[in-house]
């Protein structure tokens, strides 16, 4: 479970905060939506939700641990085990091949050989069975993002975080996205927090959060 | 990291390709040059500690003083209307039991050899030259030196102990014109010149030695200068050369006889190889420096052009540290790689100039043959060189990487 508390964000140099007093649950195996127009933080939301920003004010608990609690090490742990990130590009690492990039967490962990056959059985469920040792290169925009997918579930993580995972892909393509999200939350109970600015997509989480000018106007399930 | 390193390096082949380059010209170079001068250095520094005497006693060259006049017995007795003065016409060590008795207890000493150093004319038909002739026990002076090691033609033994048999440099019978078992004429100036027959012969490889040095026994050299049972020097051998400047230092107090270490009487040589190797570090270094700016330019540029891996690797989980070790890796493999190819490189350069023939004396050794040194401590130096660059210029952009925060780049759109 994820609950973030007074939440206030401010930028050096901006007048006004970006993120103010958000208050917020998310419960495990939930389906989230982020969702709002450019610049009303929901990005900034999701960041500070999944460790890799600081709040000016307020507190994010993890399993109703306080991150402030938490050592450097700990975090790196808790990203490296428990989190997943897909971003809107994908970055892929270019000198690696596609099983290569999808085990690098693994390879954090010192777990290569024992997330090997699981890898590759994400893979082929992200349609990308035979171009295992293709470089990113090699591969379309989908199927970046779709290894990029991948890649974020190796290490089978308690939270997905997705910032406009197909704000880069065509519809097509978005979709396919927006199913293997929907697969991994029914079938493992990944948890998933997703921005995007697509209303479509946005409808098919089970649950939407609306972010106006840094505050949460609507939670609707 | 190190897989993920590795495979950073070998993406971009030209650019590793061209520091490792660098790196293993300027081990290959620092190997070579250094190879080169050492291997004349210590070749030189062997013949000055072994053919010379570690510590050489020698006598003082005395003046006479009015104050000396006035010590002799009966003195106040005589009046001179020129009173003597100018140099003593024969130097000699005043007290040798002294210091036989000395170098006996002494427990550094290996040996010491009493010998008569007389400046001589030689004169063949009608050839003369001045030169210098060294008369010495062959026994002891074997013991000090390494002369029967140097010699063209006969033993050192064949000189004897009395006989008039003389032992010439090679360059000084060219020069006189005289060949093996035939006789030529000595003086000291003082007195008719005596007969030495020429039993053997000797080249060092130093040109002052070899063109104007003779040996021959204490006993003739004693009686050639009309001046018998008096010595002028005393060679010592140490059992480690190191200690000479040190133990010559001691002997020197209260000594009235000059006592000089072979580091003394070598200082300009000695002088000259500090000059060399100034000069050989500073070439190494300029290359090194190089071969270093070019390690800290491409992890900098890569540092930056990874930005958004970085913020991936960061998000799975990797610490800054795993970052700095990521680009860090990467220098020291070059440096480390870069290193050990230049030393192999290094090795073949010096085994092919130990192969090549040079003018005789002239950095040459025995054979004529280039002296090279393979000591270790060149490979030891060149690789530790190699790898502390690597170090230091890779730790600056290492660190640098390792500071990004994911959030940084992430906001700069990966940029």
């Amino acid at each position: 479970m994820i609950e973030v508390k007074n939440i206030i964000k401010r930028f050096p140099n901006t007048p006004a905060p970006v993120l103010t007093g958000i208050n917020l649950t998310i419960e495990d195996g939930e389906f989230v939506s982020l969702v709002g127009k450019s610049g009303s933080g929901k990005s900034t939301l999701l960041y500070i939700m999944s460790t890799l920003d600081n709040p000016t004010e307020g507190e994010v608990f993890y399993d109703r641990k306080t991150l402030h609690d938490f050592k450097p090490e700990e975090i790196y742990q808790l990203r490296n085990r428990n989190i997943g990130f897909v971003f809107q590009f994908h970055y892929l690492l270019a000198e690696l091949t596609a099983i290569e990039n999808v085990l690098l967490p693994a390879r954090k962990a010192n777990e290569v050989e024992q997330r090997r056959k699981f890898a590759l059985e994400l893979i082929k469920t992200v349609g990308l069975e035979g171009k295992e040792h293709r470089y990113p290169g090699e591969l379309s925009g989908g199927e970046q993002q779709r290894l990029a997918i991948a890649r974020a579930l190796v290490m089978e993580p308690k939270y997905l975080f997705a910032d406009e995972p197909t704000g880069n892909l065509d519809s097509g393509n978005g979709m396919i996205i927006m199913e293997l999200f929907k697969k991994f939350n029914r079938e493992k109970g990944t948890t998933i927090i997703y921005v995007t600015h697509d209303v479509d997509f946005a409808a098919i989480a089970r649950r939407k959060i609306t972010l106006v000018d840094g505050m949460i106007q609507t939670l609707t399930s | 990291m190190m897989f993920l390193s590795i495979r950073q390096l070998m993406a971009r082949k030209k650019q590793s390709l061209l520091i490792l380059l660098g790196i293993t010209i300027g081990s290959a170079a620092y190997v070579a040059i250094s190879g080169m001068m050492l291997g004349f250095q210590s070749y030189m520094l062997e013949q000055l500690v072994n053919n010379e005497a570690h510590i050489r006693i020698s006598a003082r060259e005395e003046v006479l003083t009015s104050e000396e006049m006035a010590s002799y017995p009966g003195a106040a007795h005589v009046f001179w209307q020129i009173p003597p003065s100018g140099r003593k016409d024969s130097t000699r060590i005043e007290y040798p039991l002294g210091w036989f008795n000395k170098l006996d207890a002494d427990k550094d000493v290996a040996a010491y050899s009493p010998q008569v150093v007389a400046q001589v004319i030689y004169t063949q038909n009608k050839i003369t030259r001045v030169g210098r002739i060294i008369g010495s026990q062959y026994e002891r002076q074997m013991k000090v030196t390494n002369i029967e090691n140097y010699m063209k033609s006969g033993s050192f033994k064949d000189m004897g102990n009395s006989g008039n048999r003389i032992i010439m440099g090679t360059k000084l019978m060219e020069l006189m014109g005289t060949r093996l078992n035939e006789t030529i004429l000595i003086s000291t100036g003082n007195g008719l010149p005596q007969a030495f027959k020429i039993v053997g012969s000797f080249e060092t490889g130093i040109k002052t030695i070899d063109e104007g040095t003779s040996f021959i026994s204490l006993a003739d050299a004693q009686k050639l200068r009309g001046t018998p049972s008096e010595i002028t020097d005393v060679a010592v051998k140490l059992f480690d050369p190191d200690l000479a400047k040190n133990k010559a230092e001691s002997w020197k107090t209260n000594a009235r006889d000059k006592v000089l270490s072979w580091q003394e009487s070598s200082a300009a040589i000695l002088s000259v190889f500090k000059t060399q190797d100034i000069v050989r570090n500073s070439m190494t270094v300029s290359i090194i420096i190089v071969a270093g700016f070019g390690i800290y330019n491409i992890l900098s540029i890569l540092v930056n052009q990874k930005r958004r891996d970085i913020a991936i690797l960061r998000s799975m989980g990797f610490s800054p540290k795993d970052i700095v070790r990521l680009f860090f890796n990467q220098g020291m493999m070059l440096g480390i790689l870069g290193g050990a190819i230049g030393l192999i490189l290094g090795f073949i350069i010096c085994n092919i100039m130990s192969h090549i023939e040079v003018v005789p004396g002239r950095m040459s050794g025995p054979g004529n043959l280039m002296i090279i040194s393979f000591s270790p401590i060149i490979y030891i130096k060149a690789f530790g060189i190699a790898v502390i660059t690597a170090i230091v210029s890779s730790i600056i952009p290492a660190r640098a990487g390792g500071k990004l925060e994911p959030m940084e780049i992430i906001r700069s759109g990966g940029q």
